[in-house]
């Protein structure tokens, strides 16, 4: 039991974050239905099928909904699949931050110092994941029941409560497979490749609903007995099969997660991976890119450039493919095309894919910036920071060689990104407005400097709980744009968020006014960053 | 500059820093002169690290001041730093650089180092700076400490434990070059809890208790009080009063 409660005790924040971020996040999107729907049954089906077209160019990523004219299939498609997402990300990260970021620590080793076994050890922090993803699920239930109760409205329980074992079971399932990877790989690659592994399951999956040389292999894909489910709205479906099946996958990947930890070194990988020979040297390194500011840091994160661009790439030559198949999709529907006559005849290809790319890509590019502001904690945390400031060097520089760093590279990535979706659009026959496109990739930039200023002054206050407050507060920003139209939120609050700031530049072009809160939002960032900076005290 | 503290390497006037609970260092007066190793002993949380960060800015004081060779070290901490070498008490984590990145690295910070130089001490200590710094025992990262402060020649050295998982032999390299810094002018002001190894390098000894100086003594040879006796008189006294009391 104390080594559930020790996994606990380490989780304890996550589990506070993703409850209170579940919670929150169903409970906005149920309170928001009725804001938005209408009463009258005439409203919900006009609002139903507006529903349905903007599913058709998600299709790529969520399901279709079922009834989205009623609470529960608006917030099936809106809360519950996006939160699924997210629960998996953090299963991600919970998992390899046990199976190798805890062992860097020496947490494990101290751990396994006591009577404990090492497959007792997984055993126990995939307990303690349970029950930290239980709460989480709980949550997410508690949302809907209290938006429901705003609406005066109410609903069977036992879909809820299936709706939350699901998310559990999908969690679980993420977690394990997660975990099993992180030992087969070197500890700095586990996070990559387990995150890789479910990216790449989930992508066979989602994808099979549009490609159909994925349909035989969907089964493969834990997320495809996820979707089988759908318990929320009425007539919705509760697949006991699905789930058992998302419940053995979390058992076996946990037991074979235990089984490779057993027959593998600490510190080392159950894959051998040989390790490059160097001669001796007593010479520092040559490589003038070292000493020039700024360079220094765009090629430490060379791999992390490569890696980013290459995905980023990838997903913009996906969107593109899809774009067509999307769009087909949206016209072969006859109720929307009264929604998409505006479009039909002018841009319904730059719209769909400004739409579909371009909401995926602020998601990116936050996550971007999210990883750097985690480096920038970690040079807090392991002395880094203290070593830099022990050289002649002002706290001001580390800060903004810090966002100078980030720029370039976020440059970068949109830069390499964007040339791949013009080219493959190009191809595939899609008339993209070069100018705009080049517009739409570079505004990325300063959209990543408004979370990385965020960021930078949350390092200064708190660098340990850094990461977690950015995270939260772009989470808040993407709720502010999403809840803007349905809680008619002022436009000065509206204004916060990067993503409302951010706007349609592939169909409309930038609008200067957004740029330049964006800026300035960075710039106050910064500024306020390197004050903070000053003041601080730094050291572990 | 003030004129009055040109010749201290290290001057310490009032300094406090007060983390509460009475945690912390309080009015700390201290005198530190040029080519002088001052020894700075006392059990772990006595606060030698904080009295070495406060002087490498690394912290602000919460009252007094201190200054290192007259300049005001939160105020002028980058030109202090010029003239600084410093290992801190728990080694920074560089990951997968190699040791010859680490140090071209840092070295760049402060304008470039001299090769040689870094190759010199590489050689002294067996260091072999091909490798990934994850890679390095907590020896050998120990060695790319004592590599990084002493590369560029400083003026002053402030070492918080820096023999701290070095072997036998490479203490005694330690200890030598330590030796040979100082009478190249250099003044070394450094922390220690190992009482022999205080007692073989250092010159003066400032025993630090509850975050208070609370001692300094002279370890000239032939006057040489044993320090061992001094430290126990300090710290022997809060150890054995419950045990007399139980008795």
């Amino acid at each position: 039991m104390i080594p559930v409660l020790f996994g606990l005790r380490l989780g304890r924040w996550g589990m506070i974050g993703f409850a209170a971020a579940a919670f929150l996040s169903i409970l906005a999107q149920t309170a928001g239905f009725y804001q938005i729907a209408g009463n009258s049954p005439s409203a919900r089906a006009a609002f139903g099928a507006s529903m349905s077209a903007l599913a058709a160019q998600f299709v790529a990523l969520f399901p279709t909904p079922i009834r989205p004219d009623t609470v529960g299939g608006f917030v099936e498609f809106r809360g519950i699949h996006p939160l699924g997402i997210l629960l998996c990300v953090w299963a991600l990260v919970s998992a390899t931050g046990f199976a190798r970021g805890d062992e860097e620590r020496g947490i494990v080793e101290a751990s396994l110092a006591t009577p404990t076994s090492r497959a007792a050890l997984v055993a126990s922090r995939a307990a303690a994941f349970t029950i930290a993803i239980a709460v989480a699920s709980l949550a997410a239930c508690a949302g809907y029941l209290a938006g429901l109760a705003i609406g005066h409205e109410t609903a069977e329980l036992r879909g809820v409560l299936e709706d939350g074992v699901l998310l559990v079971a999908l969690g679980l399932a993420c977690y394990a497979l997660s975990i099993f990877v992180a030992q087969l790989v070197p500890g700095r690659a586990a996070t990559a490749a387990a995150g890789g592994l479910l990216l790449g399951l989930f992508l066979l999956n989602s994808l099979s609903r549009v490609l159909q040389s994925l349909v035989a292999w969907r089964w493969l894909s834990p997320f495809r007995y996820y979707d089988l489910s759908q318990p929320l709205p009425p007539g919705g479906t509760f697949d006991a099969r699905g789930f058992l099946i998302l419940v053995a996958i979390a058992v076996v990947g946990t037991a074979a997660a235990a089984l490779a930890f057993t027959r593998r070194d600490l510190g080392s990988s159950l894959i051998p991976f040989p390790a490059r020979h160097r001669p001796v040297s007593f010479a520092p390194s040559a490589n003038t890119l070292w000493r020039v500011p700024v360079v220094r840091g765009v090629y430490e994160r060379r791999l992390g450039i490569v890696a980013w661009s290459a995905g980023m790439s990838l997903l913009a030559f996906m969107f593109v493919l899809l774009t067509r198949t999307i769009v087909n999709v949206l016209l072969s529907v006859p109720s929307l095309l009264p929604y998409l006559s505006v479009f039909v005849h002018q841009q319904i290809y730059p719209a769909v894919l400004g739409y579909t790319w371009l909401n995926v890509a602020q998601l990116l590019f936050a996550a971007l910036a999210i990883t750097h502001v985690a480096r920038w904690s970690a040079e807090d945390v392991d002395g880094r920071l203290e070593m830099t400031l022990s050289q002649p060097f002002p706290r001001a520089a580390v800060v903004v060689e810090r966002m100078a760093v980030l720029t370039v590279i976020a440059l970068v990535v949109s830069a390499i990104s964007g040339t791949v979706l013009f080219v493959q659009s190009h191809i595939q026959g899609i008339d993209l407005n070069a100018g705009r496109l080049a517009a739409a990739s570079l505004m990325l930039v300063p959209f990543a400097l408004v979370f990385a200023g965020a960021g930078a002054v949350l390092a200064a206050v708190n660098p340990r709980a850094a990461v977690g407050l950015l995270g939260a507060f772009a989470f808040a920003s993407y709720l502010d744009i999403e809840l803007a139209t349905i809680f008619r939120l002022p436009l000065w609050l509206q204004d916060l968020s990067a993503f409302k700031l951010f706007g349609t530049p592939l169909l409309t072009g930038v609008d200067g006014r957004s740029l330049a809160l964006m800026v300035l939002l960075a710039m106050l960032g910064l500024g306020s960053s390197i004050l903070l900076m000053q003041k601080r005290d730094v050291g572990r | 500059m003030l004129p009055e503290m040109a010749a201290a390497a290290i001057r310490t006037s009032k300094l406090t820093k007060d983390y509460g609970a009475g945690r912390g260092v309080f009015d700390l007066d201290l005198q530190v002169s040029a080519q002088e190793v001052f020894g700075y002993l006392g059990p772990n949380g006595a606060g030698k690290t904080t009295t070495i960060r406060l002087l490498m800015g690394m912290i602000r004081p919460t009252g007094g001041s201190a200054y290192i060779f007259g300049l005001d070290c939160a105020r002028d901490a980058v030109d202090v730093k010029r003239r600084v070498g410093y290992i801190p008490g728990d080694v920074p984590q560089f990951g997968s650089l190699t040791g010859s990145e680490v140090v071209t690295y840092l070295g760049g910070m402060r304008g470039g180092v001299d090769p040689r130089r870094v190759r010199s001490l590489c050689e002294r200590f067996e260091l072999d700076l091909g490798r990934r710094f994850r890679e390095y025992s907590s020896g050998n990262k120990q060695k790319l400490a004592i590599v990084l402060a002493f590369m560029h020649q400083p003026d002053l050295l402030i070492l918080d434990e820096p023999t701290s998982g070095l072997d036998p032999l490479n203490r005694q390299e330690f200890y030598t070059l330590l030796r040979e810094t100082r009478d190249h002018g250099a003044t070394v002001f450094l922390s220690s809890h190992i009482l022999s190894e205080v007692e073989h390098i250092c010159d003066r000894v400032g025993i630090i208790r509850d975050g208070r100086l609370v001692h300094i003594a002279e370890l000239d040879e032939a006057t040489a009080p044993n320090l061992e006796e001094i430290f126990l008189s300090y710290f022997s006294e809060s150890r054995t009063k419950p045990k007399l009391l139980r008795s």
